[in-house]
């Protein structure tokens, strides 16, 4: 199979930003020691999409991904290396690209359409689909610079979308559609790719990623650091950021309310303190307080959470009407998880209180940290989370059976 | 008709015409190869230009209308200039400074010249522009860069029809009327648009990089005027000096062809003009390897 596009050890290196002139330059002969700053945006980078491959480009901000998007479509050109490209490309890579603001929208669908290289009659032959699809009605006759940006993005989807490139290039632009809107795109995307078109893919909605591609490329400050099926590397790429937040989040304190929360540890079955923990044990959340006044049977909720979804589970002592008579001074609540049914992934602790006299917040409700869950199965290898980020949190034991035909 | 198919060999077409299976069609897509280091002029990518030439029209067309669109007198602007050129030197030049204007009454004489150095003018400057200009496309999309000072000339030249009608019709009022040899007032054109286009590719080209050319280009086509046969006859160079000077300043043999078209009914002199067209032929050639050469950081420096 070929490859639609082929990166083979791109370098991008941008100089140090800044305005230009003739006297900067002047003043850099002038001056030799003047230290170069230069950017490196892609640091020799090789992959290879085949033909009628939808593959996704993952990587936090500044990894290098829309430069490479920019490489692909020629808009910027590498420092050294080569990228192969096969076929026509429609792009959108940022919101308004190709959209001239003083042109209608009606005479910019022409346009585009040329740069694509379509003659005349070939936009005339999809342009009430495009306008359809971009729901701009009668505005199409207006001056883009009158659209929202919703228009402009809608429209300039509808046409890169529509024009019948060989190969897609959709950056993380639509993230600015609405739902509907980015519902369609992704339904448009996957009929593309479905024809044999290629697709190449940034966003960093994982779910769409993952819907949409089977493939994606995860990109690491200009380098290529994951390169496999499409679930492993939003799998990795979400661990990637949740790796990150743990090493970055500092003493989880909330200070300053009626309860304070000075720290927040976490203890396994046998009372040791911890970081993560292995699926399926036992979780103690040990809440270290300083009431600023006596507090009268206060109620302290605590919730597990992950990012995506808020919390999934709370204890309340609301509910349980199990609150202490009175919090003074310093000391330590204790509320333990009877076992964690949870897939491996970084989840986050919750907690908030109330007064039980009056109303009045003792401590508003706010992530006080972070854990890791573990698989015990996975511990000795790698410390990737691999569960799909499409399968929900929560592992409830469950089993298969499986009948024969009802013979009723 | 359009939808028919045509034996035209247009591979991209051909390519969306054939039924969607992917083994028929794949071996007909063209590569493209995006390589690091200066860029060259190729024949390839000369092809892409011929490709893209709708976009030439396109992008010029935009430039007009996006011109005159809010402007109430639109296109009567582009007479304005060099009318009132014409009439403040002719007083200050012909009525102080006594220059002869080759047995014409002097404002003829002048705004003669003074219509194609308005539009030499103008399309170097808005060429020059050109690529800043389109800032935005440039970082967000492809094509072939060279469009953009192309249809600036392009653009410029539909100012250039009003005046020399202007042009025409001021001549007939003074009593000189058209004759057959505005029939030659193509080649002094095809002069003006490759000169323009040599200089306004560079220009454009280094403006990218250089912001200072926008300031410092303005300031030399100040100097060309009064180095070029504008406010001056042709005759004032001595006449061993002559056929250099016109052949390396083109707009010079232009402007010489443009007045005895229109005004003096006589045709161009055919060695000037030969060696000022192969002289513009060599400058569009390096104007163009220049361009080509800075192209490639155009998104990154724009």
């Amino acid at each position: 199979m070929s490859s639609a596009i082929a990166f083979e050890n791109v370098v991008k290196h941008y100089r140090g930003a800044g305005a230009r002139s003739l006297r900067d330059e002047l003043a850099g002969v002038v001056r030799r020691d003047r230290p170069k700053r230069v950017v490196r945006a892609l640091d020799g980078i090789s992959f290879d999409i085949p033909e009628g491959e939808a593959c996704a480009l993952l990587g936090a901000n500044g990894a290098g991904k829309t430069t490479a998007l920019k490489l692909a479509t020629r808009i910027a050109y590498p420092t050294s290396g080569t990228v192969r490209v096969r076929g026509r490309v429609g792009a959108l890579i940022e919101v308004g690209s190709g959209m001239h603001p003083e042109l209608t929208g009606r005479e910019n669908v022409l346009l585009y359409g040329r740069i694509l290289g379509l003659s005349r009659a070939d936009v005339a032959r999809r342009f009430d689909e495009i306008v359809e699809f971009a729901e701009v009605g009668p505005a199409i006759d207006q001056p883009v610079k009158q659209y929202s940006s919703g228009m402009q993005l809608r429209l300039g989807f509808a046409v890169a979308a529509h024009l019948e490139p060989d190969v897609l290039i959709v950056d993380e632009a639509i993230a600015v559609g609405d739902a509907g809107f980015q519902l369609r795109c992704v339904e448009r995307m996957s009929k593309l790719v479905r024809e044999g078109r290629t697709l190449v893919f940034v966003s960093h909605n994982t779910n769409a990623v993952e819907t949409l591609c089977s493939r994606a490329v995860m990109l690491r400050q200009g380098e290529v650091v994951l390169d496999g099926p499409a679930p492993e590397v939003v799998a990795a790429y979400l661990d990637s950021f949740a790796q990150a937040r743990l090493e970055r989040q500092a003493d989880h304190a909330a200070l300053g309310s009626p309860l304070e929360i000075l720290r927040t540890s976490l203890h396994d079955a046998s009372g040791r303190e911890v970081d993560e923990i292995a699926s399926g044990e036992p979780l103690t959340v040990r809440l270290h307080y300083r009431a600023a006044r006596p507090l009268e049977r206060p109620i302290v909720n605590v919730g597990l959470a992950d990012p995506r979804i808020g919390c999934f589970t709370t204890a309340s002592m609301a509910r349980d009407g199990g609150s202490p008579e009175l919090l003074v001074g310093e000391g330590s609540i204790d509320v333990t998880f009877a076992e964690l049914p949870l897939l491996p992934r970084v989840y986050e602790v919750w907690a908030g209180g109330r007064s039980g006299v009056g109303v009045g917040a003792i401590l508003d409700w706010q992530r006080l940290r972070l854990f890791r869950v573990v698989d015990e199965r996975e511990r000795q290898g790698k410390t990737a989370v691999t569960a799909t980020q499409n399968s929900g949190p929560v592992l409830i034991p469950y089993a298969w059976s499986f009948g024969g035909r009802d013979e009723g | 008709m359009a939808s028919m198919p045509h034996t035209g060999a247009d591979p991209v077409a051909s390519a969306l015409a054939a039924p969607p299976l992917e083994a028929t069609r794949l071996p007909e897509l063209p590569e493209i190869v995006v390589e690091g280091g200066p860029g060259r002029v190729s024949r390839a990518g000369l092809r892409e230009l011929w490709d893209f030439r709708e976009l030439v029209t396109a992008f010029a067309a935009r430039q007009v209308l996006v011109k005159y669109k809010q402007a109430f007198v639109g296109l009567g602007w582009s007479v304005v200039q060099p009318v009132a050129s014409a009439i403040i030197f002719s007083i200050f030049l012909g009525r102080f400074a006594h220059l002869g204007g080759e047995g014409l009454p002097y404002v003829l004489f002048v705004l003669a010249g003074m219509t194609s150095w308005t539009f030499f003018s103008g399309a170097l400057g808005n060429s020059m522009e050109s690529c800043v200009r389109d800032a935005v496309l440039l970082r967000k999309v492809f094509f072939p860069r060279e469009i953009l000072p192309l249809a600036a000339v392009l653009a410029s030249l539909v100012d250039f029809a009003p005046t020399l009608l202007t042009l025409v019709v001021v001549s007939a009022v003074k009593g000189i009327y058209p004759a057959w040899t505005l029939l030659a007032v193509p080649l002094p054109l095809v002069i003006l648009v490759a000169t323009a286009l040599a200089l306004g590719l560079a220009a454009s080209a280094l403006n990218v990089y250089y912001r200072d050319v926008r300031y410092v280009l303005p300031f030399l086509v100040q100097i060309g005027l009064f180095a070029t046969p504008v406010v001056f006859s042709l005759s004032l160079v001595p006449p061993r000096w002559r056929l250099a000077y016109q052949t390396l300043n083109p707009v010079a043999t232009a402007i010489d062809d443009m007045r005895r078209a229109v005004v003096h009914h006589t045709w161009p002199a055919p060695l000037p003009n030969a060696l000022a067209l192969v002289w513009v032929l060599v400058l569009l050639v390096l104007g163009y390897l220049l361009f080509k050469r800075l192209e490639r950081g155009f998104a990154d420096r724009v």
